[in-house]
């Protein structure tokens, strides 16, 4: 634990514990629709389906990069993943992004994945306000996070039709704005 | 529709395997089956029981969230003395 970055940001204000509690649920949650997104996209088949997989497989691995950007900081903290993969599982920011009951509706994926993607971009604008002001690297960090959900949300949704995302393709390397905290 | 007083709602915490409401704006949620609040508690913030009414301002979500979990029944307002 980094105990003077642990206290300023406690003087600042953020309840600490509280904080961590929801950076360890957001870690689960990436981690864990890392492991959903990989069968979702296994699924992304058909004239329809190849479409999609490749923003999906963008998704997933920036959800990864997400998941190992916020390991250090709930460290520093003073926080700690739980031993149990199944305890992490459970205490999941997000619902499992699970496949669809019929897995070759695209569009039933779809839905899965703007789902998942909303409920990321929610749970990263609440730690951003928490610590907007306050503790500088975990907005700064979050921030990050968000803007790249916002992207994955945006792709999502411009495929089942719902307006353009205003957003193109990732043109090589993943995470834009992510990847400083991944050196 | 069932009614609930404060107290009646507070124990329906969702902990120890019993069901969470929420109350909102006079409504009763029954949330237990919801992912997002199990135990009882919601994105480490919010605990079931209560009425989050003025909560919910302040949250990342609109509340049309609420049409995916069934009503269950509606909350007494406390008559001012």
């Amino acid at each position: 634990m980094a105990k003077v970055t642990r206290e300023v940001v406690e003087r600042a204000g953020v309840d600490v514990d509280r904080l961590l509690e929801l950076l360890i649920k957001n870690a689960s949650a990436e981690i864990t629709t890392y492991y959903y997104y990989t069968i979702l996209r296994f699924n992304l088949i058909g004239l329809a389906g190849e479409g999609v997989k490749e923003i999906a497989e963008t998704a997933r691995i920036e959800d990864r990069n997400h998941f190992e950007a916020l390991i250090p900081r709930i460290y520093e903290l003073g926080g700690r993943l739980p031993d149990d993969m199944v305890e992490f599982h459970n205490i999941s920011a997000c619902p499992p992004a699970r496949l669809p009951a019929d897995p070759t509706d695209v569009d039933a994926i779809l839905k899965v994945l703007v789902e998942a993607e909303r409920c990321a971009v929610r749970g990263y604008t609440q730690i951003c306000n928490m610590t907007a002001g306050k503790d500088h690297r975990t907005y700064d960090l979050a921030l990050a996070i968000l803007n790249e959900e916002i992207e994955h949300e945006s792709w999502f949704s411009e495929f089942l039709g719902e307006g353009p995302s205003g957003h193109f393709l990732r043109r090589g390397e993943t995470s834009p704005f992510v990847s400083k905290f991944l050196r | 529709m069932r009614r609930f007083t404060v107290d009646e709602l507070a124990r329906y915490d969702g902990k120890d395997g019993r069901p969470a409401y929420i109350a909102y704006k006079g409504k009763v949620y029954d949330v237990s089956g919801s992912f997002l609040w199990r135990g009882g508690r919601h994105q480490a913030l919010h605990a079931a029981g209560i009425d989050l009414t003025a909560a919910l301002a302040g949250a990342p979500h609109r509340e049309d969230l609420l049409d995916r979990v069934p009503v269950v029944g509606v909350i007494e307002q406390e008559e001012e003395t």
